[in-house]
């Protein structure tokens, strides 16, 4: 009996060995698919890893893989209508099935973040508003969402280490409307050009 | 640069006939602005350019990678490796682009001749710019040139391209086959790219300039092996030879007169440019050159043009360019700033042996700066200057003093109602002309009389 159901045991162990040693061959294929997506295609503007010099293009590197998934489609589907967006990436992600989206997603996920950088005239207050918010202007705190840290959950965006040109357009145009996200115009609508640029200077790095 | 007869504007051995022939040949009106790019690639001008045809750092990416990026659906079929073997995109890479314009110069360039012209078109081109096969791509331009009523090749570049990754370093590499020097360069500081982009058909320009900077254009074959690595460093060899339009270097023109400027062999070309990219800015530096030995055959007296191809003294043009390029690109404020030195050195053993100049070398130093600004792509203006200078050979350079020095400016203001269109007004002003201030020519002419408003309208699809 005792060996009977060892060798149940071992085969079941093997079988599961195996199955586990499936999966990696289909993963590795996808990932070596979208890390050449990345180092051919993407990093032309987003810089290598994701890690972009300019502040027209977005730091890429360690952001929330559902976000820059989420981002992807609706650059595909032309939801999100930026001029950045549709000037850029439209076009860019035109041709991505879901498939390419989410090995993308995934590797840029990985990469090592760019720290913000600390310091600065406004970061003192910047990090009071981004963890306390501004309750006299119903502003609310933004790492209730995108953490404490400003590494970002889910598909709420990682913020810190982001070029501080890019965060400071991106709450502009939330603010602005000219980029169209109900939740974040909530958040950003009563804002001072104040708010942002201190916020900015806590969380960016250029 | 348009398809023009054999005219160059670089002094050769008849400079009192090209002189002449400037007439026709003018200031620079090359135009280029390609949208079928933007349908390939689903991007908007603004990713590749500042204000066509300045490139972006992401232009200068897409160039260097053969014109290949595409975001298009294909019809394509692959082996059983799924290597591509065709991958046509469902939209055609064709774009077609216009000029018209009007000038008026100060004074009418002779007794026969308006000082003010309207042209219209002055410059109809058609292009095929985009991919062609996986790693595979091309700019072909045709012109029809207004002023000289044809219709021909211009600015050609085929290339092979692909990126590697190597030891973590981006490394794009490729071959271009092209039929113009500089007109395969990523910058907008080499003569094939550089300003002014546009200007008047109608009145003469400096008749000297070194031979890189547009003789050769279109009546050569040039075959060059490139890398970008980094989008950083950039490092190409090259040669080319003579691929003359409308004649065959093995027979005797049409006319009866044989081809003049016939590359000796091979030329061979390099460029060599490191840009540095920090935040929203770049700056490049870098160094290019050309050397041909050029056969004129009624140097060789008696010989048939066979044998003077095959021997006999030939006049060698050395040319050494440092260049230099700085941009500062937002949404808002799109800066560039070029600046080039050409030094070209002279061996005329052809020329001086048949008593068509009085020195056996001679030199021309040819540099410009120009500065440009754009407020959001849609209101801009340039300034640049521009000095041609060198050695005394009144028999060469054909001028009373003997010089061929020439100083001028130029100004231009631009409106942009949509990206593919603009509109300009150009104003220059010339202090030094073909040798001399005043009297330049024995016959009373002065510099400024050559000074010139030219506007224009430039559209592409």
């Amino acid at each position: 009996m005792k060996k009977t159901l060892s060798i149940s045991t071992a085969l079941g162990v093997c079988l599961i060995a195996m199955s586990a040693n499936a999966a990696p061959a289909n993963d590795k294929a996808a990932d070596a698919a979208a890390a050449s997506k990345v180092t051919t295609v993407c990093q032309n503007c987003h810089g290598p890893n994701g890690d972009s010099t300019s502040a027209t293009f977005p730091r890429l590197n360690a952001q929330q893989s559902d976000y820059i998934a989420a981002q992807l489609k609706t650059f595909r589907n032309h939801s999100r209508d930026d001029p950045h967006a549709m000037a850029y990436m439209w076009g860019m992600a035109s041709q991505l099935d879901d498939a390419s989206i989410i090995g993308i997603a995934n590797y840029l996920a990985r990469q090592k973040p760019t720290e913000a950088q600390t310091g600065g005239s406004l970061a003192a207050a910047g990090k009071k508003v981004y963890m306390n918010g501004v309750e006299a202007d119903n502003v609310p705190p933004c790492a209730a969402c995108h953490g404490d840290h400003g590494e970002g959950n889910g598909e709420m965006p990682r913020l810190a280490g982001q070029h501080a040109d890019y965060l400071k357009k991106q709450l502009e145009d939330f603010r602005s409307l000219v980029r169209t996200n109900d939740i974040m115009h909530a958040n950003t609508k009563n804002m001072t050009d104040r708010d942002i640029e201190s916020v900015v200077s806590y969380l960016a790095n250029d | 640069m348009f398809l023009l007869p054999r005219i160059r504007r670089t002094l050769t051995i008849w400079p009192a006939i090209l002189c002449g022939l400037v007439l026709t040949l003018g200031l620079p009106s090359k135009a280029y602005a390609v949208p079928s790019f933007a349908r390939q690639t689903g991007l908007a001008c603004e990713a590749c350019h500042t204000v066509f045809p300045q490139l972006t750092p992401f232009g200068r990416v897409f160039k260097a990678s053969g014109y290949t990026m595409s975001n298009t659906s294909k019809v394509q079929d692959v082996d059983r490796m799924k290597h591509y073997l065709m991958s046509l995109s469902d939209v055609p890479p064709i774009s077609v682009m216009g000029v018209a314009s009007t000038s008026s110069a100060n004074k009418a360039s002779d007794a026969n001749s308006s000082k003010t012209s309207t042209d219209f078109p002055q410059q109809l081109s058609i292009f095929y710019a985009g991919a062609i096969a996986d790693n595979v791509g091309a700019f072909i331009q045709l012109t029809y040139d207004g002023q000289a009523g044809n219709f021909g090749i211009d600015n050609t570049d085929i290339r092979f391209a692909d990126v590697a990754t190597i030891y973590g370093h981006s490394v794009i590499y490729g071959v271009s086959l092209n039929n113009n020097p500089t007109v395969q360069d990523l910058w907008n500081s080499t003569p094939a790219w550089g300003q002014p982009f546009l200007g008047s058909p109608t009145m003469a320009g400096p008749a000297a300039a070194a031979r890189i900077e547009g003789a050769m254009a279109q009546s050569v074959a040039g075959l060059s092996a490139y890398t970008y690595v980094d989008q950083s460093i950039y490092g190409e060899v090259g040669v080319y030879r003579s691929a003359l339009q409308g004649a065959s270097v093995s027979n005797i023109g049409p006319s009866g007169v044989p081809p003049t400027d016939v590359i000796t062999g091979v030329a061979p070309y390099w460029r060599f440019a490191y840009e540095y990219d920090w935040g929203q800015q770049s700056l490049e530096l870098g160094t290019f050159g050309l050397q041909a030995s050029l056969h004129n055959p009624t140097t060789v007296a008696g010989d048939s043009f066979a044998q003077s191809l095959q021997a006999g003294p030939t006049d060698r043009f050395t040319d050494i360019g440092l260049d230099t390029q700085y941009q500062y690109i937002d949404d808002d404020n799109q800066v560039t700033l070029t600046g080039r030195a050409i030094r070209e050195n002279q061996r005329l053993d052809a020329s001086f042996a048949q008593t068509l100049s009085d020195n056996p070398s001679n030199r021309i130093d040819s540099a410009n700066a120009v500065l440009s600004y754009f407020w959001r792509r849609k209101i801009g203006a340039t300034v640049g200057l521009f000095n041609v200078s060198g050695s005394t050979d009144v028999t060469y350079f054909g001028s009373p003093n003997g010089k061929p020095d020439s100083t001028w400016g130029n100004v231009e203001v631009d409106y942009l109602p949509w990206l593919n269109v603009k509109l300009g007004l150009q104003y220059t002003a010339y202090t030094k002309f073909n040798g001399a201030s005043n009297n330049y020519d024995g016959n009373g002419r002065n510099a400024s009389d050559n000074n010139m408003i030219f506007g224009y309208i430039w559209f592409a699809y």
